[in-house]
């Protein structure tokens, strides 16, 4: 074995046992630029190692250069002897590298002190992987044998180095898998989204560097892809940056599911709608589950300003998938507490209601039922806990709303006294009722006032009017500021927050209830506005059922009197046909009595028998008139229905009573409508009516006067109408109300059948008769006949 | 001189309307019911009757029809007390009905006009 041999042999060995031990690369090379310089009996070695990025060769080891060097010197590749080596991947000995254009002095590593030198660089197959020098103080030539060796040491050094490499990215990977067990550790160890996300955005941003991370989520409830839900930690200019661009970078990832790395943000197409936009890295990730975006982590900036790495992106990727189950776990497990809480308070209002619903069905009285209804509305515990409540119903023929019951304390004393009385009790509503208290103290002040409230059907009228009209409930959060809150109604329940909820059956508004807390000034929340609602629904039915009850309970009551009506009709019938046997009975005498009286007053002389003669004729005349209207009011009614026109009625009767009419002075006007729809009518006894209001006003006017006879119709309901007015004194204000009465009258003469006979056929006929005195004086009567349909006209 | 038969059961109208009418210049003879009336025309032949309507024993409605049995040339002038025997067809054949009443005018003149 010759010296060089050995000396190979020296080096090669010292650099396998360096490349064996533990030691870093940086200490790995050192020691070996040492073994080399020494083994090749020279001043100085050293090595330079490419940069990650390839464009540098930067000084890793020496010994005879400045040990400050380490690091620092660098070329880029092309530059320098190092850099021309690492790029031609040649071997090269220069006797005199002062001389040479491509060598670069650089006065403070400390070259200067090197005569020679020679290169080698070090390879992986293809890959330069660095340069190795050896520098000699006296002019050297290396033979080809050094060279030889000093590439040999460079193949070694290139094992070393490569080793050395897979033992850091083995490292590096492990400490990452160990950050991202730590991390998967600490985002599971907690089901409160907000503590994950501050836990992810924390770790990451520390991890990877950033000075700031923002995470936003996909608003998961409603399905949307809008992202919302931000969360963002780091420095505070970091954040307004978030706040500036973060939705649209985040928009922009969640729909591309793609991640979005950027060199300089301010250079980038988010910067342009604000160019004061601090210049940094960005890069952000989608948050991935089960093929859905849920949203975006995204970090802002880097310690050192340096861009974000394709490895910072494979961590934050992977950080990403962990941290979307934890997110989405945090989100269900939300979203299942909330439902578990909705069903909890959903059971309790439901067993509420079921106890409302047994105290409901206890009663078909309307007045109790509403009294159970309110007491529920107003209980603590097992009601609904409001402080007052009114209960207001439809009334169809008026089409308002009625305030029907108010429940609840007048006053602050009575609240305090009432709700204490009540605690101390835990009475059940049932135990109430059954008890029968609730039943009591009617007449508080509070009931007085709910029942004097009148509110008309239409929309104008505020809020009562519009619950029942648009069915639906109101929360009236300040009734001062409110438009549909008239001032009467705030004046009268001096409250400026209550609710209101319409009782719907079948489609159909029955009701309103109103409730406020004036005493504890407790809000009213969303969900007591759900429950009233719910409990509006189910008082509604019960007060539904109440109603159909109470007027099952009328019309059996109408028909007991109409079978009683019956019965006394038809004794009535019996004792019209005695009545009129006995009139005609007597109308024959008075014949006689009357007809040899007349043949008398021919055959006496005297005026006093004259005069008797001629009172026994006037009474013979005014009983025979007596019978004549009784046998007529007797005779039945029942009218023979024709379609007809009520105008030519009165035509025909003016025309009858026109010369009469002439002779008393009395100036008839018609005012006729031009067409009137028919109507249904027995022609023989309306014009008989007529002629009894003619005859009527007639009578009414001894000095003459005016009698003016309209036509006119009416729609809703259809009915035609015909008016008597006259000019004569009116009709007296004691006899107002008895004119219709058979057998009375005001009149000296005649038998005051006239008017009830007018008034019991326009009854037959379903028709009504009004009667009134005009301001003007004279007294109108207004007959109205039902027609079948107003779009046909006679 | 025209014969006129007073057909009524009450005894003072068959005076009040035999005196009227004598005095208006007929010969007048009084029934006082259907039975009565019948046989009076079976003795003798009349221009006129005036027949009452309700009466004891054969009603006037029957009386009339039988009467323009034997004589459909008879005048007949219906007076009674019921207004409601106007709706009956029965009383279509008279020539007029006349409602009772202390003042005879209406029945008299009637009747002169009747027999011109």
């Amino acid at each position: 074995m010759d010296g060089l041999e050995k000396k190979e042999l020296t080096i090669l060995s010292e650099i396998s046992r360096i490349s064996n031990s533990p030691a870093d690369l940086g200490h790995k090379l050192q020691r070996i630029v040492n073994v080399v310089a020494h083994g090749m009996e020279k001043e100085g070695a050293s090595v330079f190692l490419i940069d990650p990025s390839g464009r540098n060769v930067t000084l890793a080891a020496a010994v005879g250069l400045n040990q400050e060097s380490i690091g620092r010197l660098s070329f880029p590749l092309g530059t320098g002897i190092a850099g021309w080596v690492a790029e031609q991947k040649v071997p090269i000995a220069l006797l005199d590298p002062y001389s040479d254009p491509r060598f670069s002095y650089v006065p403070d590593s400390g070259i200067g002190r090197f005569r020679s030198l020679a290169a080698a660089p070090i390879l992986d197959e293809d890959q330069c992987l660095g340069v190795i020098f050896v520098l000699s103080s006296e002019p050297w030539s290396p033979s080809s044998s050094d060279i030889t060796l000093l590439s040999t040491t460079a193949n070694q050094i290139s094992g070393v180095i490569r080793s050395a490499r897979l033992l850091d990215s083995i490292q590096e990977r492990l400490s990452e898998l160990a950050t991202l067990y730590e991390i998967g550790m600490a985002i599971t160890s907690t089901l409160d989204l907000d503590q994950i996300l501050g836990i992810i955005a924390k770790n990451t941003s520390q991890i990877l560097h950033a000075r700031g991370c923002a995470i936003r989520l996909v608003n998961l409830l409603d399905g949307h892809s809008s992202v919302r839900t931000a969360y963002q930690a780091g420095e505070e200019n970091m954040k307004q940056l978030d706040g500036l661009i973060g939705q649209s970078v985040a928009e922009k990832i969640a729909a591309e599911r793609r991640a979005v790395v950027l060199e300089d943000i301010a250079r980038s197409d988010f910067a342009r709608t604000d160019p004061a936009i601090e210049p940094c890295p960005l890069m952000g990730v989608p948050l991935m589950y089960h093929d859905k975006a849920i949203g975006v982590i995204i970090l802002y900036g880097t310690d050192d300003g340096r861009p974000f790495t394709e490895e910072d992106l494979q961590f934050l990727t992977t950080i990403s998938g962990t941290a979307a189950v934890a997110i989405m776990n945090a989100v269900m497990y939300d979203r299942m507490e909330a439902l578990a809480e909705e069903s909890r308070s959903r059971a309790s209002e439901l067993a509420i209601l079921y106890d409302i619903a047994t105290a409901m069905g206890t009663t078909l009285n309307l007045d109790r039922l509403l009294r159970i209804i309110l007491t529920a509305a107003t209980m603590g515990g097992a009601g609904l806990g409001f402080n007052r409540a009114i209960l207001l119903l439809v009334n169809e023929r008026s089409n308002t709303l009625q305030g029907m019951m108010g429940v609840g304390p007048s006053s602050w004393e009575e609240a305090g006294r009432v709700w204490s009385e009540v605690a101390g009790r835990h009475k059940s509503l049932l135990e109430w009722i059954q008890s029968g208290e609730i039943f009591r103290h009617h007449d508080t002040e509070f009931n007085s006032l709910a029942r004097s409230i009148r509110v008309p059907l239409s929309p104008e009228e505020g809020v009562l009017a519009l619950t029942a009209l648009e069915r639906r409930a109101f929360n009236i959060k300040d009734a001062a500021s409110d438009r549909i809150v008239p001032r009467e109604l705030r004046e009268l329940l001096r409250v400026n927050s209550f609710a209101t909820a319409p009782l719907v059956v079948k489609d159909k508004a029955i009701g309103v209830i109103l409730v406020d807390n004036m005493f504890n000034q407790r809000p009213i929340t969303d969900g007591d506005i759900r429950f009233l609602s719910m409990f509006a629904n189910q008082a509604a039915l019960a007060v539904d059922n109440a109603i159909i009850h109470t007027n099952l309970e009328a019309m059996n009551r109408d028909m007991r009197s109409m079978q009683e009506q019956l019965v006394q009709s038809e004794k009535m019938a019996a004792l019209g046909a005695m009545m009129a046997e006995i009139t005609h009975e007597i109308r024959n005498p008075l014949v006689s009595i009357g007809g040899f009286a007349r043949r008398l007053a021919s055959k006496v002389a005297g005026e006093a028998e004259k005069k008797y003669i001629d009172i026994i004729l006037r009474e013979v005349s005014r009983l025979e008139g007596i019978i004549h209207d009784n046998l007529a009011f007797i005779r039945e009614m029942t009218p023979e229905l024709k379609e007809d026109d009520l105008n030519g009625v009165v035509e025909d009767v003016i025309e009858l009573y026109e010369d009469e009419l002439l002779q008393r002075g009395i100036e008839v006007k018609k005012e006729l409508a031009d067409s009137l729809p028919a109507a249904s009518f027995d022609r023989q006894q309306i014009k008989q009516a007529v002629i009894n209001l003619i005859t009527n006003a007639m009578e009414a006017m001894p000095d003459g006067g005016v009698i003016t006879v309209a036509s006119s119709y009416r729609s809703e309901p259809c009915e035609v109408v015909v008016e008597i007015k006259d000019t004569g004194p009116g009709i007296p204000a004691d006899a107002m109300h008895n004119i219709f009465n058979p057998y009375y009258t005001t009149k000296v003469r005649g038998t005051g059948l006239g008017l009830p006979i007018t008034h019991r056929i326009v009854k037959a006929h379903r028709g009504r008769i009004e009667v009134r005195n005009q301001d003007s004086g004279g007294a109108v009567f207004a007959v109205f006949l039902p027609c079948p349909s107003k779009d046909k006209t006679v | 001189m025209k014969k006129i038969l007073v057909v009524d059961d009450e005894e003072n109208i068959r005076l009040l309307y035999k005196e009227e009418l004598e005095d208006m210049g007929y010969e007048v003879t009084t029934a006082a019911s259907g039975d009565e009336a019948l046989a009076a025309m079976e003795a003798g032949k009349f221009d006129l009757v005036t027949l009452d309507m309700r009466m004891p024993g054969l009603p006037g409605i029957e009386t009339l029809r039988r009467m323009k049995e034997k004589d459909n040339s008879l005048r007949v002038v219906i007076s009674t007390a019921y207004e409601d025997y106007k709706h009956d067809f029965g009383s279509w054949c008279s020539d007029a009905y006349i409602v009772k009443s202390s003042d005879t005018t209406a029945l008299l003149e009637t009747i002169k006009k009747i027999l011109g």
